[in-house]
């Protein structure tokens, strides 16, 4: 187990590569789009699907990069730094989202809502992999950090999986006429979303860090395995729920304030992990550091020394 | 009925208030936790 400390001498991770990937990601994600709202090509030729999987990796590996290279100990400023960008990419993305893209032909003005519910669904599912990475981690080879990780990262997911599901039944009331249905893919959400709202329960139940971190480190393990009956959900099951879309199902008029709103919500998901894991460590250092020796037991101590010298 | 959805802004505004909403404070709650972690640390160190 490596040593917990607020005041030691935290590992400087170099945090270049990672504002690399997202400047690369953010480039191919949304200014490109934006450039071609007014008629500028910057996609160096290459076709909308490349783009998009090229901004789906890259911003990806940038948001891994900036939560793994982050020691939980250093200021929190990258983290302010993304939350702030996340903001104004929302503020942005929001923009076009509700003022500028045109009403879907059948859903009309709520499809809007696929602007702030696709990218809550996204980042939620990209938070409890990065749950599942550090829950692996945190078995194999064990490490405080990782668990104040894996507890910022459940906390997280859990706010944007519970959004999902708020998003999901605003959706639904105008458009299938009811508020929630039980439908495959409406319930294995709940059903994550509960899971994983266990397991918060949970370690605020265990006292022992060790114990409260290998436990739900499993818990975490095992309820992962719904993350792909989620996705999968709709292309298994018959369901209300549309079948996942893809660069080839989104008219092009609908991918800048779709793509902003990602890349918003994923770097304040980044940055608000960033800062949790930091409060979880602030209390495992509490927890892990040895009770204070009042002067009448350090007294003590010292005569039974000298007694047995 | 002709199948297609008309108005809903009122769907529309409440899901992207409930978004900025509950992110404004649950960033609010973070910043607030981590500010009486560190002073509560700070005042373990100088008690000891």
């Amino acid at each position: 187990m490596d040593e917990m400390t607020v005041t030691g001498s935290p590992r400087t991770a170099g945090v270049l590569p990672g504002i690399i990937l997202l400047a690369i990601a953010g480039y191919f994600g949304f200014v490109v789009a934006l450039a071609q709202y007014y008629g500028a090509a910057l996609s160096f030729g290459l076709p909308t699907g490349a783009q998009a999987g090229i901004a789906a990796l890259l911003g990806v590996a940038g948001a891994l990069y900036f939560l793994i290279a982050d020691d939980v100990r250093s200021a929190p400023k990258f983290a302010f730094g993304l939350i702030g960008l996340g903001v104004v990419c929302f503020l942005v993305g929001s923009y076009y989202g509700l003022f500028v893209a045109p009403p879907e032909s059948y859903m009309g003005e709520v499809q809007r809502i696929m602007y702030v519910h696709v990218p809550s669904a996204w980042n939620a599912m990209l938070g409890l992999t990065f749950a599942f990475i550090c829950a692996i981690v945190f078995l194999f080879r064990p490490s405080w950090a990782w668990d104040a990780r894996l507890e910022g990262s459940i906390e997280v997911s859990v706010l944007l999986a519970f959004l999902l599901c708020c998003q999901g039944a605003i959706w639904a009331k105008p458009t299938w006429g009811v508020w929630w249905d039980w439908d495959p893919r409406l319930t294995t959400t709940a059903v994550l979303l509960f899971a994983f709202v266990g397991i918060l329960a949970l370690r605020r139940f265990v006292e022992d860090p060790m114990k409260r971190g290998v436990w739900s480190s499993v818990a975490t393990i095992i309820a992962y395995v719904d993350v792909p009956i989620v996705y999968f959900s709709v292309k298994w099951w018959n369901s209300l729920h549309q079948q996942p879309s893809n660069p080839g199902t989104v008219s092009k008029q609908f991918y800048l304030p779709l793509r902003m709103n990602a890349f918003a919500i994923l770097f304040i998901m980044t940055g608000f992990i960033m800062l949790r894991a930091r409060i979880a460590a602030l209390r495992l250092e509490q927890e892990l550091a040895p009770p204070p020796v009042s002067d009448a037991e350090a007294g003590e101590t010292v005569e039974a020394i000298g007694e047995a010298i | 009925m002709n199948g297609v959805v008309t108005g809903g802004w009122g769907f529309v505004w409440a899901a992207y208030s409930l978004t900025a909403a509950a992110l404004l404070l649950y960033g609010v709650t973070l910043i607030t936790r981590l500010r009486e972690e560190r002073s509560r640390v700070a005042r373990e160190r100088e008690t000891q």
